[in-house]
């Protein structure tokens, strides 16, 4: 069971938010899991946490098609923000469309953090995208 | 007057002569007996001496030159009895016929002069005697009919010559009107020669009348064969051209060098809807707008300046304020010198052809965009129902895996959610489909004021609710072409868009305008809400499941569902909105069905 200080759930999906948590039980253990039902949103606590100087979640488990704000827009404001501490981020679609995949692949050129891509659907969250790897490398 | 007489002795020699006689052949008086031999006088007879001698009359014609002038004389000769009956000599008695002779000459010169003409005109003459019946034909009216010189013609052979119908059914009666009723003719017929050959002939006929009477029928008979099928063959070649000019479903015309048109065929009259007479003589300026007959002209110019045809080009002009499309040829056109005196123009009406090119072009443009619009909804179809399935995948896993009574009936309630999630999304799809396939809607006119009236009243409890001030600006006599449910769904939609989206700062104004363009009627709706940022989600404000406003009853399927219901009647959708101003939705209604 992995520790995790702090997790953003961003999708409008309220299944897929309950199917997320209940799997993240499982396989870590964690005290603040945020729910955020667009990018707008989880952008906005992100900024907030990010200039008080509060927890930056470790884990974002992102989905692409949002309404206001997308997983994409969020991304790109993500990359602005510049935050030092490592983050992994897990997007979660259930897009086939060969242009979200190679979204993805850009993204993850110029994107600072892990960015893992997950279809839908999920029925278990894998060790590397609570960032064991990636904190090991 | 006694005639000049001479004595000559039965040797010949001259014994007496008259004065007159002596004057005639330029002699002086001479002494009896001593006269010249009379043969010395007749220098041309070289015979005379030894027709003397016969002892017969006869006559001489001669001449004789006395100071420079040729006399022409005529002498008789005769023997000269004495009393006993003995031949002693030769009585001679001369005429002078110099001027008799003169006048002969003139005549054989004159009718020489004739004979000559008639034969160059092939103009040959003809008499008729009523009295005794006789037909007399000059030589070159025998040569016209190809007879042997001494034929005899009679007036019923004559007309027989005359080919049978209607030639010789026209020549017997002119001949009997002109010696019963003394009118005179003149016609063209067709004549079959001696020889068999057909020849046509112009001939005349007119009484020579004499003490109010008639006496003779003069007439002319003149070989116009060579003539007559020239013209015919010219005039063939002429319908033949005129045919073909006038049949080719193209416009022909030709012009001088002002570019004055000097013919027309048949399609260009119908093309300009005006008559040949009203078209010679005029330029394209006369006929064209100014723009489009100066281009012409140019082009005119071109070809006749530098001799090039121009071939197969597509010109452009307007007829009556229609725009006709054609493809040109023009080709200089030279005179009998080779020198260019205008140009031969032919242009054939593409119009159709154009339109068609056109109706093609949208129409294609009509099957890319609904290619496209199949495409996205394939996509939005994909996406939708996988990630519902994706959720009942998932639930379904967790369902397996699930001991505790009290989770798995909570898994079953997302079950449910999740089945009428899918539900919905099918039903809301269903809709859009059943949009896009009515490619028949039928529309009908709609009292636009009174449609937008109806919805205001269906949903005043929700504008009330909202202390929504509506002002309704749609004049009162607007007539709009559509389908109708298709209008109803537009109004509630971007009536119910504007409550849902109002700001929380401001009291809700909606106003509703229409105009009548010439695009079509145009309907608006504006609002003083939250607005939505168009730089951010301009290209997304009508897709599916979009939504820009954290709401509850956001679906983000109003306006994809608007977007197609007024695609589907041919009109279009267009948005302004600045962000916390309101937002203003232009609905454009296509009036054609």
């Amino acid at each position: 069971m992995k520790k995790v200080s702090c997790i953003f759930i961003v999708d409008d999906d309220p299944i897929t938010v309950f199917g997320i948590k209940k799997m993240l039980k499982s396989v870590a253990e964690c005290d603040d899991i945020q729910i955020f039902q667009n990018g707008h949103e989880a952008h906005e606590a992100l900024k907030e946490r990010s200039k008080t100087g509060g927890t930056i979640p470790e884990v974002i488990f992102l989905d692409i098609n949002m309404p206001i704000m997308d997983g994409w827009e969020f991304l790109d404001e993500l990359i602005q923000l510049e935050i030092k501490e490592q983050i992994v981020i897990n997007m979660i679609t259930s897009s086939i469309d060969p242009l979200d995949h190679k979204k993805w692949a850009d993204f993850k050129d110029r994107c600072p953090y892990p960015l893992n891509f997950k279809n839908k659907p999920i029925f278990k969250i894998e060790a590397n995208e609570l960032g064991c790897m990636g904190i090991a490398s | 007057m006694p005639k000049a007489t001479a004595l000559v002795s039965q040797e010949g020699t001259l014994l007496d002569a008259s004065c007159s006689w002596l004057k005639m052949f330029g002699l002086a008086s001479f002494t009896k007996g001593k006269g010249p031999e009379i043969f010395t006088l007749f220098p041309e007879n070289i015979e005379l001496k030894q027709q003397l001698k016969d002892n017969l009359s006869f006559t001489l014609e001669h001449t004789i030159k006395v100071n420079y002038t040729t006399l022409h004389l005529k002498s008789h000769f005769a023997p000269w009895f004495d009393e006993k009956e003995n031949v002693i000599g030769t009585i001679v008695q001369t005429d002078d016929i110099t001027s008799e002779t003169k006048k002969q000459e003139e005549l054989d010169w004159l009718h020489n002069i004739l004979e000559t003409k008639m034969e160059v005109s092939k103009t040959g003459w003809w008499e008729f005697d009523l009295k005794t019946e006789e037909l007399f034909w000059c030589k070159e009216t025998k040569r016209i009919h190809q007879v042997p010189e001494n034929y005899l013609p009679n007036a019923q052979e004559a007309i027989n010559f005359y080919k049978v119908g209607y030639s010789r059914n026209k020549a017997s009666m002119l001949f009997h009107r002109v010696t019963n009723n003394l009118q005179p003719y003149d016609i063209n017929l067709l004549l079959v020669t001696y020889m068999g050959q057909e020849r046509w002939v112009r001939i005349t006929g007119k009484p020579l009348v004499k003490n109010g009477k008639i006496i003779k029928v003069f007439g002319t008979i003149k070989d116009i064969h060579e003539e007559v099928m020239a013209n015919t063959r010219v005039r063939e070649h002429q319908q033949l051209l005129s045919t073909l000019v006038d049949s080719l479903p193209l416009n022909v015309y030709v012009k001088d060098l002002e570019s004055r048109k000097i013919l027309v065929n048949k399609s260009e009259c119908n093309y300009l809807g005006k008559k040949p007479i009203d078209l010679i003589g005029k330029t394209d300026f006369d006929l064209f707008e100014k723009e489009y007959a100066q281009i012409s002209r140019e082009e005119d110019l071109q070809v006749m300046k530098n001799l090039t045809p121009i071939i197969g080009k597509e010109t452009k002009s307007v007829l009556n304020g229609k725009v006709t499309h054609h493809l040109t040829s023009k080709i200089p056109y030279f005179d009998l010198d080779g020198k260019v005196c205008g140009l031969i123009g032919m242009s054939m009406d593409i119009t159709h052809m154009k339109k068609k090119e056109e109706q093609l072009r949208s129409l294609n443009a009509i099957a890319v965009m609904q290619n496209q619009k199949l495409i996205s909804f394939a996509h939005i179809v994909s996406h939708n129902l996988r990630s519902h399935s994706a959720n009942f995948s998932m639930l379904l896993g967790f369902l397996d895996a699930e001991k505790d009574p009290t989770e798995r009936l909570r898994l079953i309630k997302m079950l449910r959610q999740a089945s009428d999630n899918l539900l919905e999304t099918l039903a809301n799809l269903n809709q859009v489909v059943d949009v896009n396939s009515n490619t028949l809607v039928i529309k009908k006119p709609v009292h636009l004021r009174h449609a937008v009236v109806k919805i205001l009243q269906e949903q005043s409890a929700l504008l009330e609710h909202n202390h929504a001030q509506v002002t309704n600006h749609v004049p009162e006599q607007l007539q709009i072409n559509c389908v109708p449910a298709y209008l109803d769904s537009i109004l509630l939609n971007l009536v119910s868009n504007a409550v849902k989206y109002k700001s929380p700062d401001r009291k809700l104004q909606i106003t509703i305008n229409a105009l009548k363009s010439q695009k079509g009627i145009e309907l608006s709706i504006s609002d003083n809400g939250l607005g939505i940022d168009l730089n951010k989600y301009g290209n997304k404000i009508f897709g599916m499941y979009k939504t820009f406003h954290n709401r509850e009853d956001a679906k983000g399927f109003g306006l994809y569902l608007v977007k197609n219901q007024i695609e589907a009647m041919g009109g279009s959708i267009t948005v302004q909105s600045e962000v916390d101003k309101g937002t203003t939705f232009n609905v454009s209604f296509n009036e054609e069905s």
